[in-house]
């Protein structure tokens, strides 16, 4: 190309990075239009939806905890330039440790993470899991209810599979006399599922008992008092029934099952905060897993590369192009998140 | 590009990472602290996020010191990125259609139950 004339200067091809530098950017640009269509959907749908969750007792958002990720994910990108100025300088040991510091950073993100999922799913916060009117708690309640009803019957009897068959043989052994401790137990419980069930169906308050509610469904001028939900215990720092509900209402029959020696045990410590209604729920949750999930799992890609840095043992000056493209990666990752802080927990 | 003794930038770097501490700092307590209506809290919350944004990306990417090819990586980026919120704000962040979904009548239901200080009953017979 340039042999003969030596005063014309050498054309240059390209943007005067290292192929893989300009490739990561490039990845780095398709990433951002990921995020931003979680982020920007996010945006609209709550822009668009009057009523939205924000009351943090109700969809246990804690601030410390995204506080907490986003100094973590801060200091770790710290330690990722660090680490490349390390390379830079051919201080291999120091590279490496800083290296080391960012992985445990990201498993110490990924932990903090983890609870608040936990906590999420230990009060049902999962799309489609969470009733937005009472009348969806209610029929969540009973459908809940019904599995634990399956479950206690099964463990008895796990041959026989209807649950009118499972029932006979309950009653059979209860005659029999064995295991009549626990086989009354389970018969009280499901009777009290049977309660709450019609209860629910016709949306009659439990201050009518159950035996009068096929009476008042025939009767046409009847006008029982309306089922209410009731009020929850409030779980966050106070009492534990701080404020006990309308026993007659559906949380109140709830806690009066719990407190019952028989039935309590059976119900496998349910949480009455599973149920409550929450507008827009659904969609709040859908949101928050997927924004969060992407990014978790964006991180663990992040940490799998990290560890493909730190198995090159010795680390070399020609390792330096690409530890500072994990570094790229890293630093898009802290971004992201530097964006969902303030959008999830703050606003 | 081999510089046999490259000049360290850790002190810089360090104080990029303060900045980084004090606005996230910043964030926790506008939101812990009430010291301003929610709108005004928001506005100073993303305002402080996309200065960390910044620092983060002019600074620990490099971007600073770069030349311009990162205008032409970033800006068919930004205008494809922004292409989603923007088609859909008008359909589903702003309303000019009345919207007939359940859980605007649960709104209404709610905020009229508020209103009348829980004295009346919710009213039954939603469909679902």
């Amino acid at each position: 190309m340039s042999h003969g004339h030596a005063a014309a200067p050498a054309l240059r091809m390209g943007i005067p990075i290292p192929n893989s530098k300009l490739a990561m950017w490039l990845f780095l640009g398709t990433e951002i239009m990921f995020f931003t269509a979680f982020i920007g959907t996010y945006i609209v749908m709550r822009m668009g939806s009057p009523g939205w969750p924000t009351d943090v007792n109700v969809t246990h958002i804690r601030i410390w905890a995204g506080g907490l990720n986003t100094f973590v994910l801060i200091f770790s990108s710290f330690m990722v330039v660090v680490a490349h100025d390390a390379v830079l300088q051919q201080q291999f040991a120091r590279a490496r440790m800083a290296m080391w510091i960012t992985l445990w950073c990201g498993v110490l993100f990924l932990g903090i993470k983890s609870y608040e999922y936990y906590g999420k799913i230990d009060y049902d916060i999962l799309p489609g899991h969470i009733p937005e009117s009472d009348r969806q708690a209610m029929d969540k309640l009973v459908s809940n209810l019904d599995g634990k009803v399956n479950y206690q019957l099964s463990a008895l009897f796990p041959q026989i599979e209807k649950r009118e068959d499972q029932l006979a043989a309950l009653d059979e052994q209860i005659a029999a006399g064995k295991d009549v401790e626990r086989g009354t137990a389970v018969k009280e419980f499901y009777s009290a599922y049977l309660n709450i069930k019609e209860h629910v169906r016709n949306q009659v308050s439990f201050a009518v008992p159950f035996a009068e509610l096929d009476k008042l469904r025939l009767d046409e001028h009847a006008n029982p008092p309306k089922l209410e939900l009731g009020e929850f215990p409030s779980h966050h720092g106070g009492g534990e029934h701080h404020a006990a509900a309308d026993p007659h209402s559906v949380v109140g029959e709830f806690q009066r099952l719990e407190q019952d020696p028989k039935i309590g045990p059976l119900l496998g410590g349910y949480k009455i905060e599973r149920i409550r209604p929450i507008l827009y729920g659904n969609l709040f949750a859908s949101n928050y897993f997927l924004m969060t999930g992407f990014h978790a799992l964006h991180v663990i890609i992040g940490l799998i590369l990290f560890a493909v840095a730190l198995c090159k043992n010795p680390l070399k000056s020609s390792d330096a192009v690409f530890v500072e493209n994990i570094g790229l990666y890293w630093h898009f990752v802290d971004l992201v998140w530097i964006f969902l802080f303030p959008l999830i927990y703050i606003v | 590009m081999s510089h046999d003794h490259h000049e360290s930038h850790l002190a810089t770097y360090f104080s990029v990472f303060m900045v980084l501490c004090v606005c996230t700092v910043i964030s926790v307590v506008a939101d812990v602290v009430h010291f301003a209506p929610h709108n005004v809290v928001v506005v100073v919350v993303m305002a402080v996020a996309v200065t960390k944004a910044l620092c983060v990306m002019m600074y620990f990417m490099h971007l600073k010191f770069e030349r311009a090819w990162k205008y032409l990586l970033l800006a068919p980026t930004i205008i494809l990125a922004s292409a989603i919120p923007f088609a859909l704000a008008s359909d589903v962040g702003m309303h000019y259609y009345t919207t007939d979904v359940p859980q605007i009548h649960e709104y209404e239901r709610q905020a009229a139950r508020g209103a009348d200080g829980h004295d009346t009953p919710a009213p039954g017979g939603e469909h679902h």
